[in-house]
């Protein structure tokens, strides 16, 4: 029995980072969507230098607190439905649901709002930008949330689904935390992934593509990637398109493999350090094993890129901003 | 009752009082629902609202003079000033609970007047030209009166959660089931959103603090929710939903209807003006 349960945990771990790379992806493109993060500027200061645009001002706030806000209130509905015994696989995508209907409303707010905060500069509010953004933004969203709501049941349950039994009323391995604080946690964690990893297409991709290793911008430049596409105007959905071809599995990738480091570490350390197959009395050696583990790996990984950078300069050219 | 107090804040956005006045309106009402928690939940999302309006006021009096991408860092300042006081309120009601017998609550109060004392040095600190000096005007006071209306709105939703100031009931209500963090969140929307939505030249206070008193329904919303799911008496949970409800729809229409009068031009769909 213990073994099939360390087996199972392990199964589970991997649930976790699949349904964190999903989360990720989803939340990059969705943040493309409506223009939240770094690109906002860009949107907020285009039609204060004269450049009408057609483009969802997205505002809320940073990624991190607006996802946040999402995958909390969607993780509280969930667990008031799980507390009335409702099957969590009605009760986690309902819960995400009346989340994107918040998102939702904050998008419209946001929205609205900037474009009336900016009248002397005759941006007009065109209806169209405005519902036809509504519903990509909420069906990404709406992954994204529906993701990490379900890692959260996971964690609040792992011991129990891993098949571990009550010793004194409490399951070994069941978070501590309850699901919406669970939620609260890896919204903001998938917001900052998202919001420092994403942005692609205004980091690289698109706005800098003309210049090595994208060089600054002058500001006069500012705002006209909002204007044009490839061909006619330029809107979100474009952005997402492109985007979705590797900015976002790109960010989804950051994501999965930190939650995939973290926790495969931690695991290995408390099998090292014999708490595993028994899930009891454990020791600061399964603690240290653990964190010995993360630190071979940090160590690894900064070895890998410095190499990786060096073969993509020698590969690319030279950095002309230096 | 949920109408009659639904229409005082419609009036008072009609001809909305100046900054003093409100904080002071506001600050009234919330101290008085505070140290009263015996009253339906209904009552008690009056004064969170009125808590968050005057959060929302503050955020804007302090971000008003330029900051852009920090607005939404001032509103979370706030409620983590709040989080911080709320707690140390309800630790005083424990403390001071025995001495003070039936009102007990006046104690959480000492948890609200510390943090106004806080934020006034933090205030004071950054704008110290010895050690921070960021000179931002107004930073002190907005700074007191974020600290103070985010605890007045922390303990205001611990007490519909909870339905009371109780320490232990807290914990076992609002921080063991996570509501916290749904608290922290939706409360700092509220106080911050309201500002960074409208945030531009032709921003106006009363289409601002209009955004702030619809999250704050929202917000009302979902405890009202939580309320029906766990308390034992159902009517307190449905009469909070209902009423957050029409605040909520009441105060989305208004917003959503002046900001679009307030725009350069409503279209359905065109053309973006062309730039030689």
């Amino acid at each position: 029995m213990p073994i099939e349960a360390v087996a199972m945990l392990f199964a589970w771990m991997l649930v976790i980072v699949f349904l964190a790379l999903i989360a990720c992806m989803f939340e990059d493109l969705e943040s493309d969507t409506g223009s939240q993060s770094n690109p906002n500027s860009q949107v907020q200061l285009a039609a204060q230098v004269g450049q009408v645009h057609r483009f969802f001002n997205k505002a809320i706030s940073g990624e991190a607190p607006a996802y946040a806000m999402y995958c909390t209130t969607a993780g509280v509905i969930a667990y008031v439905l799980l507390l009335k015994e409702i099957h969590p696989i009605l009760a986690i995508p309902i819960g995400a649901a009346v989340g994107e209907v918040f998102h939702v409303i904050f998008a419209t707010t946001a929205h609205i709002g900037r474009t009336a905060g900016s009248k002397r500069f005759e941006q007009p509010l065109y209806l169209d930008v405005l519902y036809g953004h509504l519903l990509p933004i909420a069906t990404h969203g709406f992954m994204a949330v529906l993701c990490i709501v379900s890692i959260a049941y996971i964690q609040s349950n792992l011991g129990t689904l891993s098949g571990y039994l009550p010793v004194d009323g409490v399951t070994p391995l069941d978070h501590p935390f309850a699901l919406p604080m669970l939620a609260f946690i890896w919204g903001i964690t998938v917001g900052a992934i998202g919001s420092s990893t994403g942005d692609i297409h205004y980091g690289t991709e698109r706005e800098f593509q003309d210049r090595p290793f994208g060089e600054g911008k002058r500001v006069v430049y500012h705002g006209k990637i909002t204007r044009y596409a490839d061909c006619g105007i330029r809107t979100q959905k474009d952005i997402v398109g492109f985007c979705a071809k590797y900015g976002g599995p790109c960010t989804g990738m950051t994501f999965g493999t930190i939650i995939l480091f973290e926790n495969w570490r931690t695991l290995v350390g408390m099998m090292l350090g014999r708490f595993l197959p028994a899930a009891t009395g454990f020791s600061d050696i399964a603690a240290m094993l653990g964190i010995v583990i993360g630190l071979v790996i940090g160590i690894a990984l900064i070895f890998g890129n410095v190499a990786f950078v060096k073969w993509a300069r020698k590969r690319y050219g030279p950095f002309v901003g230096e | 009752m949920g109408e009659e107090e639904e229409k005082k804040p419609k009036a008072e956005f009609k001809f909305p009082p100046d900054e003093t006045g409100l904080g002071i309106i506001s600050a009234v009402i919330a101290v008085i629902i505070v140290i009263l928690p015996g009253l339906p939940a209904v009552l008690k999302a009056v004064g969170v609202i009125f808590a968050l309006l005057w959060g929302a006021d503050s955020v804007r009096k302090t971000s008003k003079y330029g900051l852009g991408t920090g607005v939404p860092s001032i509103g979370v300042l706030g409620m983590g000033y709040g989080i911080v006081g709320a707690l140390l309120g309800i630790a005083f009601v424990k403390f001071m609970g025995p001495k003070l017998g039936t009102f007990s609550s006046v104690a959480a109060l000492g948890g609200v007047l510390l943090m106004g004392v806080l934020g006034y040095i933090s205030g004071v600190f950054s704008n110290h030209e010895k050690i921070i000096a960021m000179k931002i005007p107004k930073l002190e006071r907005g700074m007191m009166e974020l600290g103070m209306a985010g605890t007045l709105a922390m303990l205001l939703e611990f007490s519909i959660v909870a339905g009371s100031l109780n320490f232990a009931d807290v914990v076992d209500k609002a921080i063991n089931t996570g509501l916290i963090a749904l608290m922290f969140v939706l409360s700092m929307m509220a106080m911050f959103h309201p500002y960074n939505a409208c945030l531009g030249p032709d921003e106006r206070r009363p289409r601002t603090l209009m955004s702030s008193v619809e999250i704050s329904g929202l917000l009302c919303l979902i405890l009202g929710i939580v309320l029906v799911a766990t308390a034992t008496s159902l009517w307190s949970g449905v009469s909070l939903i209902i009423f957050s409800a029409i605040v909520w729809i009441v105060f989305y229409v208004k917003f959503v209807k002046a900001c679009m009068r307030e725009s350069d031009s409503v279209v359905g769909t065109g053309l973006i003006k062309t730039i030689e």
